[in-house]
């Protein structure tokens, strides 16, 4: 009995090789037509994740990546030591976690209500209008709201000051620069960010609302008891993705809305590092920086995606 | 079904909440608008609303003449253009090997790509790559950086698993390898996605900004992003421009006129494919969605 199961394991996996080199020997074609994507993949992102290794050594031109000497962890020593950095990764946080909190709702409010309208036209034309931010480049939607919430010459300031005879400095009070960037990412990406919660709106069985009405269920009581639970695993797909985006408030919209007088929140990890490794040739410190920050972000997602596990609606 | 009145309440609310968030969505542009057409004098004196006062293109006659705005204008064409083909191509080209079933090595491929979605080298690493290739303060750098992007890529690949299996087997009896089914049998019937992620690629290259900065030393080969954040940002290319025209043209320009004639020059290409990119992208981002 027992040498024949050994016989057949054997069997079977001369039969799977035998099975893969034909596999192999088939899709040759294919991958010939797939060098260009393994290049591009080997050459231009995995072989800077080697680079990363910088992060842990003192890095000079003379040396390059792989001579320059170890450091052990001297480099985030002094990023978690230093103020300045220390500063950096709490506006990442404050600003990416806000950012999330603010705008994840809205989407999926301006999707519910959306699924509500009947008029086809209204709808089609409507929704154009909530789309077109996001195409735009940062540096046009940071131009456009620095200079409407400006001091002197913005719009939102001649309003109040011809009505009341009252100016604010938005953009350089701590707390009114964070409520303009978070409305500025809401107003790009808000009206867009509902495209992918309308599409899991139009699965909903339309037989599950005529039920709920002809049991007397009013608008808003079928809005919270049928629209929103189908919607649920969308929530959450996106609550997952959103998460691993926390720390990357995007290097864009920061370098082009931040200003001198509220650096102190404003500086993010990315900028900062753009600053340092670039402007001052920082390698190593920078690289832990950034090092620092794939690392957190990658593990929100992971942490995120475990928890939706166990509700059953992981990405993986 | 009748409509009760607390139902007539509610769509009457929506609506009015939609059009206001429209009317949101669509004023900053008018208001940008207006004040690039606007006089110097309205302009400094805030009247300027979401009409022009005293219409004038005096703003972009100065941009035009003045500053190296159509230069950039032309590098954005070429880095869009070029960079918009390269990727499409190579996205296409591992899209289809990844949607077929028996693809030798298709799982760990896969799994290979998404992993960068999730991690990265990050800006030094990829940056000191980039030099050591040599391709600082060349286009390449730019079109290297996202040439093929995951979940662009994927939502071709979502679209080519959709194809029926017998088109591709027919296409092989008749003899056709593998490149010739895709070009010729497959990408025909592609078109939909084809256009939704071409017009992705589009505005990305369009919109790049942070790359530009990055790799881009010479201030020659700016793009319209780079050069319109100068704009908005140096109010001296302002005072230069003003001492230019007091010689010639005899009249003053604001940094509010100049900012927002950048970014309507920025916005105006987009604006121009909007409708037709929006016929498709709904469709695309749903693809990707569902199968991501």
């Amino acid at each position: 009995m027992l040498s024949d199961s050994a016989v057949n394991r054997r069997r079977n996996l001369k039969l799977y090789a035998a099975d893969q080199r034909l596999k192999f020997r088939r899709s040759i074609p294919l991958l010939l037509m797939f060098l260009p994507a393994i290049a591009y993949f080997i050459v231009f992102k995995y072989v800077p994740m080697l680079g990363l290794q910088i992060a842990f050594r003192n890095y000079f031109l003379m040396d390059g990546i792989w001579k320059s000497p170890w450091v052990g962890l001297d480099n985030f020593r002094f990023l978690l030591s230093s103020g300045q950095t220390l500063a950096t990764i709490r506006n990442t946080f404050v600003l990416g976690i806000l950012g999330v909190l603010v705008s994840f709702p809205i989407p999926i409010l301006i999707a519910l209500l959306f699924n509500e309208v009947r008029n086809r036209t209204y709808k089609n034309l409507v929704q154009s209008f909530y789309y077109m931010p996001h195409f735009l480049s940062w540096v046009v939607v940071g131009g456009i709201f620095t200079g409407i919430f400006a001091l002197d010459s913005g719009v939102i300031n001649a309003i109040t000051y011809k009505l009341f005879g009252f100016k604010y400095a938005y953009l350089y009070n701590e707390g009114s620069w964070i409520a303009v960037f978070l409305s500025a990412r809401i107003w790009k990406e808000g009206g867009f960010s509902a495209i992918i919660y309308l599409a899991a709106l139009t699965n909903v069985p339309p037989e599950l609302y005529e039920a709920a009405a002809i049991d007397g269920a009013g608008k808003l009581k079928r809005i919270i008891h049928i629209t929103l639970p189908s919607i649920i695993p969308t929530i959450i797909t996106m609550l997952i993705i959103n998460m691993g985006k926390v720390m990357e408030i995007g290097f864009d919209q920061v370098y082009t809305m931040q200003n001198d007088v509220v650096y102190n929140v404003s500086e993010v990890i990315s900028t900062y590092v753009y600053k340092i490794g670039l402007g001052r040739g920082q390698f190593s410190l920078s690289t832990a920086m950034g090092l620092f920050e794939s690392v957190v972000s990658l593990t929100l997602v992971l942490i995120t995606n475990s928890i939706a596990k166990r509700f059953d609606k992981g990405l993986w | 079904m009748k409509t009760t009145r607390s139902e007539r309440i509610f769509y009457a609310v929506n609506y009015i909440v939609l059009t206001l968030g429209a009317v949101i969505c669509v004023l900053p542009f008018l208001h940008v608008a207006s004040q690039s057409l606007s006089s110097y004098r309205a302009n400094t004196s805030g009247l300027v609303g979401i009409v022009p006062v005293e219409f004038n293109v005096d703003a972009y006659k100065q941009l035009f003449q003045g500053t190296r705005i159509l230069p950039a204008l032309l590098n954005s064409v070429k880095i869009t253009v070029v960079g918009t083909v390269l990727s499409m191509l190579c996205s296409v080209m591992a899209a289809y090997p990844l949607s077929r079933q028996h693809f030798w090595g298709r799982k760990f491929f896969m799994k290979a790509i998404v992993f960068t979605m999730l991690f990265n080298g990050g800006m030094i690493p990829t940056y000191l790559n980039m030099r050591s290739l040599g391709l600082v303060n060349s286009y390449g750098a730019l079109w290297m950086l996202n040439l093929i992007n995951p979940y662009n890529m994927i939502i071709i690949r979502s679209f080519f698993e959709e194809m029926p299996q017998e088109l591709i087997d027919a296409a092989k009896i008749d003899g056709c390898t593998e490149m010739q089914t895709l070009w010729h049998i497959i990408l025909p019937l592609s078109l939909p996605v084809l256009v939704t992620v071409g017009m992705f690629y589009l505005i990305w290259y369009w919109d790049l900004f942070q790359g530009v900065l990055i790799y881009i030393t010479d201030t020659k080969k700016y793009n319209l992003v780079v050069l319109v954040n100068q704009l908005i940002n140096q109010n001296d290319i302002v005072d230069k421009l003003n001492r230019r025209s007091g010689s010639a043209m005899a009249v003053q320009i604001s940094p509010e006129m100049i900012r927002s004639a950048g970014i309507m020059i920025m916005v105006i290409p987009i604006i121009c494919i909007y409708p037709f990119l929006q016929k498709y992208f709904v469709k695309g981002v749903m693809i990707g969605s569902v199968k991501g």
